[in-house]
């Protein structure tokens, strides 16, 4: 192997040598200085390699004829081939990336970079303290020489800010190691450790100055003015190499320098980096600069690794896995996304939108943002599971608690950034181009993102049981972009239906019922996909990453694995909802609460695991602390996704402005991963209770107000796809309601209810979406008469609200006789009479349905509308047939479901006699009433028809309204303001109090960032009076004073 | 005052310079004189770096004369701190030359140069 000294030689020497060649060389110097940088990579590779494969031993390099601590010695082992190896890599793929600004900057620039590169290395290798100090100083230098690559005020002043504030805290570096020398009578590292560091004041003061000057060096809150300041107004690439480069050294340099510390400090520093984390993270919420959010993100990311190494001693030997898997990340992500700025130039993240030019960028832009925020499958997620895992079993909740609130602050601004590139409506007239030595840094840190996400989890125990084949598959379809929806669709339906003929055996009787809703679902859903043309762009790849998730969810073992899929779950359902029109708010709404939700289950699973020897889904039902409180966490995760009322303000956009096809996959399907988590749960932890309160009492409540409310605003939408998103919510609340009974009856009921309320809303949703697909309009005052148009939507529509509503003899009368059932066995009266009322409302909005789309008048410009297109009327008859099937024999459907719950209900179950069903209440024969009630419409509608015969028919025209000349052209409709009287009389029951409590948190964080990045007014003597007080305060609180 | 000698002055010398450098680049507004403190402050570090290798009454560690050849460790001072400082003024060196140009160049965008007057990026 090339000895790890020739990294330094060879850095040094080239940029000697390019001393020497002529003033218009400019270009052979860059290939040398990549040449070079390239060598570097490769021997810190090969040594990293060596490593991890044949576990050689540390190798020690002697720079004197005398052995340390005479001499200067440097050091390679595993983590220093590692981190030199990241280091020498973005100083090549960043100088490639920067080939030409630094080109046109003359070959000095070449020699700032390879001083830099060759600087952090040695900072990374060094076992002596001086050492440590020259070559940070060099490191510094260098980068005051990068960031003037750009030469405007903005930069030249922050450049200014960073030399006076690395030059302050070098001094402290320097006094700290003289300190240490003094007292220690050593330079070297090692030998230093093996003296006893406590004996003196004098040396705990230098080892605090020390100390302090590295933690300032990562730019801690809020002594860090400077280092933004650095990153908002330099060159992308010059704040890449900071971020990723000089940052990915301090961390390093700390995990060396830690044993110094005593363990109060270490603390002291873990606090410090976790207050970096969460303030930074807050602050970022208010940028609009994309560099300089990306600036706050850096520092946010460095705090919490800081964070992580302060508190080791409490995390143990997983501390290393924890970092590097949070920090490969961070350095990936981080400099795939200043990189993508750099190529963009939009000083605002508004601007953004300008990106879809370049459907490359984009998709790396989202693929480096994911890698960012921890989500799977990228190394980030499993740092982050790891530390709250961690965290949890050393009980430090408040920690995780930390942890969880920063990283969501992050997300709210990263996923921001996101939508905004995706669907901005800003209009930028320019094409994107991106030259080939910018892209191909970009793809390779891309691609090493998931290579790096694959390698994390293999090293994982329990990560490396994931299934990767559905997210394989999913991301497959990217590359298969090019080809046309027929072929993709078929593709897609083809895979999905070959999973789950090949898995479902394996499955037991739950698993299979969710596995069936979800895939046969999605199969009915991505059906109605043929009726799109061309070549429906990033549609597949994240509809299946959805299936993936929700398969995923069924299959789980381990809490790890079912909080993968849940995760990606919501990236793949995240991007369906983006595609909608208007879509932006929403779909960050929808992210929002997703992402929450995920952070409370993953603490919940945390809480689980604590003394546990493993993380199966098993040990949820065998918790013996913090019972109430993981329950409480992953129900209230669960039904973020459920959207019960509180949680439920992202659902009606979310649903209403989706696709056609798209929007029964969310509200049908989707939803019902919620109330899988719900019932796991329940079956795991059964009935816990706060007090001597029972959570499942509150969760009927909870549940039926989300019925009541949900009807209630359904029936005062305009919007038909709005009004079948609120009927979601108070469907879901149906379900939540019949989980929290703990009966056998409301068990059947729910689980019996989730499977019809996927049929009838998917069957509703795509009629709908049908009607949308043709008339262009979701506003049912703008509809009417559709009925002769478009018949087999108005069988569809009929026979959906007829299921919804529970009339008989369709099998939603069977879902509400139980019900009541097991109301009436529970003897909870109250919510049942809330429930029966909520009914009532329903059949106000179904009526809404049919009345004010298929009947009446219609409107004149649909004179030549059409049937929804054939393919989207295909998935509804498909399930047509299935209620009728589940109307005549219900017993098909009750059954197993039945046979399932015994296990775990033997009470109160209902005995079957062919299609009779016996309760200790009462009896019930669906196939029975299914012919009495059919005889009874056949005889009504026979007499109906009879009696028209002699009805006259009257032409359409309209003279209500001549000479007038209404305003808002809607109010004139019949259909507006359906349920003016209702709305008068209860309508201040719906009055948007949840949604403005939600905007109020939003408004009230962000005002609260706003206030915290008013401390960085931009003078570099404040800077420099944060730094001063910074070390002061942390001085007084670790040497008594405070 | 046996206690107190040159070693004991120096460092509070050293001390003195380097508060005096730090409070200098808190309080002075032009951009000049920031730097000039800073060389103070860098002055006061020297210093310091000295006197911790200074042992009283041990000469410089040149071995010239042929009576420090013999017992050398107990007649020189610890030459490492005399090293380490000479790295430490070439560094201060480059770090100041670098300053100055950025003032040069903060001149040439703004004609001012006054601290208060380079407030651009912010919050």
């Amino acid at each position: 192997m090339v000895d790890p000294i020739y990294i330094v030689a060879v850095l040094l020497g080239i940029s000697f040598s390019l001393g020497f060649i002529g003033k218009k060389s400019e270009n052979i110097a860059g290939i040398l200085s990549l040449l070079a940088l390239g060598f570097t990579t490769l021997v810190s590779a090969q040594w990293f390699y060596n490593f991890v494969t044949a576990d050689i031993e540390t190798y020690h390099i002697f720079t004197t004829a005398f052995k340390p601590p005479f001499s200067i010695n440097l050091m390679m082992g595993k983590e220093e081939a590692l981190f030199t190896m990241m280091i020498n890599a973005i100083g090549l793929f960043g100088g490639l990336y920067m080939f030409d600004r630094l080109k046109a900057a003359g070959k000095n620039s070449f020699i700032a970079l390879l001083m830099l590169i060759m600087g952090l290395n040695v900072v990374v290798m060094t076992r002596d303290l001086f050492n440590l100090f020259v070559f940070l100083e060099i490191s510094s230098i260098a980068v005051a020489g990068l960031i003037v690559l750009t030469q405007n005020t903005k930069s030249i002043s922050a450049g200014f800010k960073f030399m006076i504030a690395t030059g302050i805290i070098s001094g402290l570096l320097l006094l700290g190691i003289a300190f240490i020398y003094n007292y220690a009578g050593s330079l070297n590292i090692d030998h230093i450790l093996t003296q006893n560091l406590e004996a003196a004041k004098g040396l705990s003061i230098a080892i605090f100055f020390l100390m302090i000057a590295i933690v300032l060096e990562m730019k801690p809150f809020p002594a860090n003015g400077w280092g933004l300041d650095v990153y908002s107004s330099a060159e992308s690439g010059v704040s890449s190499l900071l971020s990723s480069a000089y940052a990915t050294a301090t961390v390093f340099v700390l995990m060396k320098l830690l044993p110094f510390a005593p363990e109060n400090l270490q603390f002291l520093i873990a606090a410090i980096g976790i207050i970096t984390f969460v303030f930074s993270n807050l602050m970022g919420m208010r940028q609009d600069n994309p560099n300089r959010m990306l600036g706050y993100s850096s520092i946010s990311q460095i705090g919490l690794l800081a964070a992580v190494i302060g508190i080791s001693s409490v995390i143990g030997e997983y501390t290393y896995f924890i970092v590097i898997s949070i920090l490969i990340s961070h350095f990936l992500a981080k400099s795939g996304l200043f990189w993508i700025a750099g190529i963009v130039k939009q000083e605002s993240i508004k601007n953004w939108s300008v990106l879809r030019s370049n459907k490359l960028l984009l998709v790396l832009f989202g693929v480096f943002i994911f890698a960012l925020t921890g989500l799977p499958p990228f190394p980030g997620f499993f740092g982050k599971w790891e530390l709250v895992m961690h965290l949890a079993e050393t009980k430090n909740f408040i920690w995780i608690f930390a942890v969880l609130i920063g990283s969501f602050f992050e997300v709210v601004y990263m996923f921001r950034w996101l939508g905004y590139a995706v669907k901005n409506d800003i209009i930028i007239e320019t094409k994107l181009k991106a030259k080939i030595h910018q892209i191909i840094p970009l793809l390779l840190f891309a691609a090493a993102a998931f290579g790096a996400g694959y390698y994390v989890s293999s090293e994982h125990p329990y990560a490396s049981l994931i299934n990767y084949l559905p997210l394989a598959v999913a991301l497959g379809f990217a590359f298969i972009e090019f080809l046309p929806v027929f072929i993709k669709n078929t593709l897609a339906i083809a895979a999905m239906a070959a999973y789950f003929y090949f898995n479902y055996e394996s499955y037991n009787e739950l698993q299979v019922i969710f596995a069936a809703i979800f895939i046969i679902g999605g199969i009915l859903t991505l059906i109605a996909g043929y009726a799109y043309k061309g070549k429906r762009q990033g549609f597949y790849p994240f509809a299946l990453m959805m299936f993936a998730g929700l398969i995923g969810l069924v299959e789980a073992t381990t809490t790890l694995e079912f909080f993968f899929a849940w995760e990606l779950m919501t990236i793949g359902s995240y991007f369906l909802i983006l595609r909608g029109k208007k879509s932006i708010k929403h779909a960050l709404s929808y992210i929002l609460f997703s992402i929450g939700g995920a952070y409370l289950i993953l603490a919940g699973f945390g809480l689980a695991a604590i003394g546990k020897p493993d993380i199966s889904i098993g040990i949820l039902s065998n918790i013996e602390l913090y019972a109430p409180w993981i329950f409480g966490l992953l129900a209230i995760g669960f039904m973020t996704k459920t959207a019960s009322i509180g949680l439920h303000i992202w659902l009606p956009g979310a649903h209403a402005e989706a696709e056609a096809d798209v929007s029964p996959m969310v509200s049908a399907i989707l939803l019902k991963a919620g109330v899988f988590g719900l019932i796991m749960l329940f079956l795991a932890m059964g009935e816990q209770f706060i007090g001597n309160i029972s959570f499942a009492y509150i969760l009927s409540w909870v549940g039926v107000i989300t019925a009541l409310m949900g009807n209630m605003m359904a029936a005062f939408q305009e919007d038909a796809k709005r009004l079948l998103a609120y009927s979601s919510i108070g469907a879901l609340g149906y379900v939540l309601f019949g989980l929290s009974l703990m009966s056998h009856l409301g068990w059947l009921t729910a689980i019996s209810f989730s499977v019809t309320h996927f049929m009838f809303k998917a069957l509703l949703f795509l009629a709908i979406g049908g009607v949308v697909w043709r008339l262009k309009t979701k506003d049912m005052y703008k509809m009417g008469g559709l009925i002769k148009k478009m018949p087999f939507s108005f069988i569809s529509v009929l026979i959906g609200i007829i299921v919804l509503a529970g009339v008989p003899p369709l099998t939603g009368f069977a879902g509400k006789w139980l019900f009541f059932q097991a109301v009436v066995e529970k003897q909870w009266f109250l919510q049942g009479a809330v429930l029966f009322f909520s009914g009532i409302i329903a059949f106000l909005y179904c009526f809404r349905l049919i009345h004010s789309i298929f009947l009446g008048q219609p409107k004149d410009e649909h004179r030549n509308v059409k049937e929804a297109p054939f393919w989207i009327l295909v998935p509804q008859y498909a399930i047509l047939m299935v209620i009728m099937l589940f109307s005549m024999l219900p017993n098909s459907l009750l059954k197993p479901i039945g046979d399932m719950l015994m296990p775990y209900f033997p009470d109160g179950a209902i005995t079957w006699d062919g299609q009779m069903a016996t309760t200790a209440l009462g009896y019930w024969n669906g196939k029975t009433v299914m012919f009495i009630v059919v005889g009874v419409f056949a005889i009504v509608f026979g007499w109906l028809v009879f009696m028209n015969r002699n009805a006259k028919k009257v032409k359409q025209f309209n003279i209500g309204y001549a000479a007038e000349r209404p305003f808002l052209p809607e109010t004139t409709h019949y259909a507006f303001n359906f349920f003016a009287p209702y709305k008068k009389a209860i309508g201040f029951l719906v009055a948007p109090g949840i949604t403005n409590f939600w905007h109020r948190v939003d408004e009230g964080a962000h005002s609260v960032s706003d206030k915290f990045t008013k401390i960085y007014n931009g003078n570099a003597q404040s800077y420099l009076i944060h730094i001063v007080a910074f070390i002061l305060v942390i001085y007084l609180i670790s040497f008594g004073g405070f | 005052m046996q206690n107190i000698g040159i070693e004991q002055i120096s460092l509070a010398v050293g001390f003195i310079l380097l508060l005096i450098g730090i409070w200098g680049m808190l309080s002075q507004k032009n951009i000049l004189k920031i730097i000039v403190s800073f060389t103070i402050f860098e002055t006061g570090l020297n210093v310091i770096l000295v006197v911790i290798g200074y042992i009283r009454n041990k000469t410089a560690p040149i071995l010239d004369t042929t009576e420090l050849q013999t017992n050398t460790a107990e007649k020189i001072v610890d030459p490492i701190p005399q090293a380490l400082v000479l790295t430490s003024i070439v560094i201060g060196l480059g770090v100041t030359a670098l300053l100055l140009v950025y003032a040069l160049k903060m001149h040439k965008e703004k004609k001012s140069l006054l601290i208060n007057d380079y407030k651009d990026t912010k919050w």
